[in-house]
């Protein structure tokens, strides 16, 4: 036998011993262990065997191998070069390599092919679809609970989960407005709403300091027909000739101050707001069904 | 030259260095160069920002607070536009973060106001119930320090060529321009009358108090940096 074959031989021995001791009958070269176990381990006898055979063939034909076929013409410094076909598969893979070099280097290139930021566009192009197809008609209590869950994220920070402003850090949307933002409405005038109420509200339309408490409490306290002192420093301040009788408002003129409703609510978040309690910022980011929502879900607050 | 470089192995190492990276200076540089120019609306700190920014770094809001908006839409639903890197052109250095155990704090000058931040900064749970924040009690009465931040803004004019006392385009086509002191005392002077713009919005009378007599709590630095992030 052939020191070649025999050395392949042990190897083959050799390596098989070596996968016995690493995975042992665990790894299911005794039959136990899982399928994927013996997979493994059989991947690794053809693997050692195949080499083998591979390596003591070509030892093999070094060995005993003399040159032949046709020499080029070419010769430098005694050294020739038979002419040789190339192999058929590398020039395949050669030439395909060329045509595969073109394509990404003109179109494959990832920069060309992809962009974080189109990725972006793209899922907010793909949501904003969805949204507008799954939201195009809604029936109340849709819009309420969207409402509400807009409210949760954007406005519950400041308002407080339960919408009663957190003692007072932020407005109580279970009333329209309170006594203490009227009192500083009337002393101080309002211009919150520039681009529904371009004209804004000018201060001390009342002096008497006994009359503007009136005014706030009737106000706040939603326009009780009893309240007669109320209604007369609402008449003295003029204020009916522009928020109305019972303070619905008047169309770009001056807002609506008996309740809250939707187009009151998308009014503060267009402009944000500032008065006695803080500042509120506009919220521009939310879409036109978002904030229809969230006027659904706020004028429900006070309407309970 | 080949022969000469073949008989000096260091500039020969400097000239492998060079072709190795030769694609990436080309590629890297010039969109860096771009990327990272102000965008339009960014501009330089006024000295109380600047101030309530090392209240900030100080205090390492940035260990739990980044300032780096993902293009990602579940992040600019709630904290508004991706960052771009010309953003953060006059951030030294710049705040991104590493980690969020609170909310990114990029844009908060467009959601959250002065007396919000006055009432989060006392106390973080009773605006945020279940908020692990720690309440910073002591900035309602540490005093902010107006002159590094007035030299802060010196060097970088010097040094950068930060754009202070120029015109800068904004967004909606106006100019804004970042006035630079021309003396610490005139910085200090410019940075109160900031301060009582805010303070005219807060509660604290303390705070309230200090202000009215020229001097200026690390609150009003901060929530003045705080609501200069747009």
């Amino acid at each position: 036998m052939n020191k070649t074959v025999l050395a392949a031989i042990v190897v083959v021995i050799a390596m098989l011993g070596f996968t016995y001791v690493a995975v042992g009958s665990a790894g299911g070269m005794g039959g136990e262990g899982d399928w994927v176990n013996k997979l493994a381990v059989l991947g690794a006898v053809v693997l050692v065997i195949v080499t083998a055979f591979v390596v003591t063939k070509y030892v093999r034909q070094m060995q005993s191998d003399t040159a032949g076929g046709q020499l080029a013409d070419e010769n430098w410094d005694g050294i020739g070069e038979y002419k040789n076909e190339l192999p058929f598969g590398w020039a395949v893979i050669f030439l395909g390599s060329i045509v595969w070099a073109m394509w990404y280097f003109l179109a494959g290139y990832p920069v060309n092919a992809y962009s974080q930021i189109g990725e972006y566009n793209d899922e907010v192009k793909a949501h904003d679809t969805k949204f507008e197809a799954q939201f195009a008609k809604m029936d109340d209590a849709t819009l309420n609970a969207m409402g509400e869950s807009v409210f949760i994220v954007q406005c519950a920070p400041c308002h407080g989960l339960q919408a009663d402003g957190m003692d007072g850090k932020a407005a109580n949307l279970h009333e329209r407005i309170a006594e203490k933002s009227v009192k500083h409405i009337v002393m101080n005038g309002a211009n919150n709403f520039k681009t529904d109420y371009a004209g804004g509200m000018p201060p001390m339309l009342l002096q008497d300091p006994a009359q503007v408490d009136a005014v706030a409490k009737y106000v706040a306290s939603g326009f009780k027909a009893d309240d007669a002192a109320g209604k007369a420093a609402y008449a003295a301040g003029t204020c009916n000739t522009c928020h109305g009788e019972n303070g619905e408002g008047m169309p770009s003129v001056a807002p609506k101050i008996n309740g809250w409703e939707a187009g009151m609510v998308a009014t503060v978040l267009k402009d944000g707001k500032k008065g006695a309690i803080g500042a509120m910022p506009a919220f521009t980011n939310l879409t036109a069904v978002q904030t229809k929502a969230l006027g659904a879900y706020v004028s429900s607050l006070s309407k309970k | 030259m080949f022969h000469w470089l073949e008989k000096n192995p260091f500039f020969f190492a400097v000239a492998v260095f060079v072709v190795i990276a030769f694609a990436g200076l080309i590629e890297i540089l010039p969109n860096f160069a771009q990327a990272s120019r102000p965008v339009i609306g960014t501009k330089p700190y006024t000295t109380l920002e600047l101030a309530g920014r090392h209240v900030y770094i100080k205090n390492s809001c940035n260990a739990c607070h980044s300032q780096l908006v993902r293009p990602f839409k579940s992040e600019t639903d709630r904290y508004g536009h991706y960052s771009l890197s010309g953003e953060y052109a006059y951030d030294r250095p710049f705040l991104w973060g590493s980690k969020r155990t609170g909310p990114d704090l990029m844009r908060v000058g467009n959601y959250r106001t002065t007396d919000w931040h006055e009432n989060h900064m006392k106390d973080p749970a009773a605006v945020v119930p279940g908020s692990i924040m720690p309440a910073y009690g002591w900035m309602f009465k540490n005093k902010a320090d107006v002159d590094t931040a007035y030299a802060e803004q010196v060097t970088v004019n010097k040094v950068f060529k930060t754009p202070y006392n120029a015109e800068l385009p904004m967004a909606d086509g106006s100019k804004v321009k970042v006035a630079l002191a021309d003396s610490v005392e005139a910085a200090r002077a410019s940075a109160l009358e900031e301060a009582k713009v805010i303070a005219a919005d807060m509660k604290d009378q303390d705070v309230k108090d200090a202000v009215a007599k020229g001097e200026i709590p690390e609150i009003v630095a901060l929530i003045a940096y705080l609501n200069s992030l747009k």
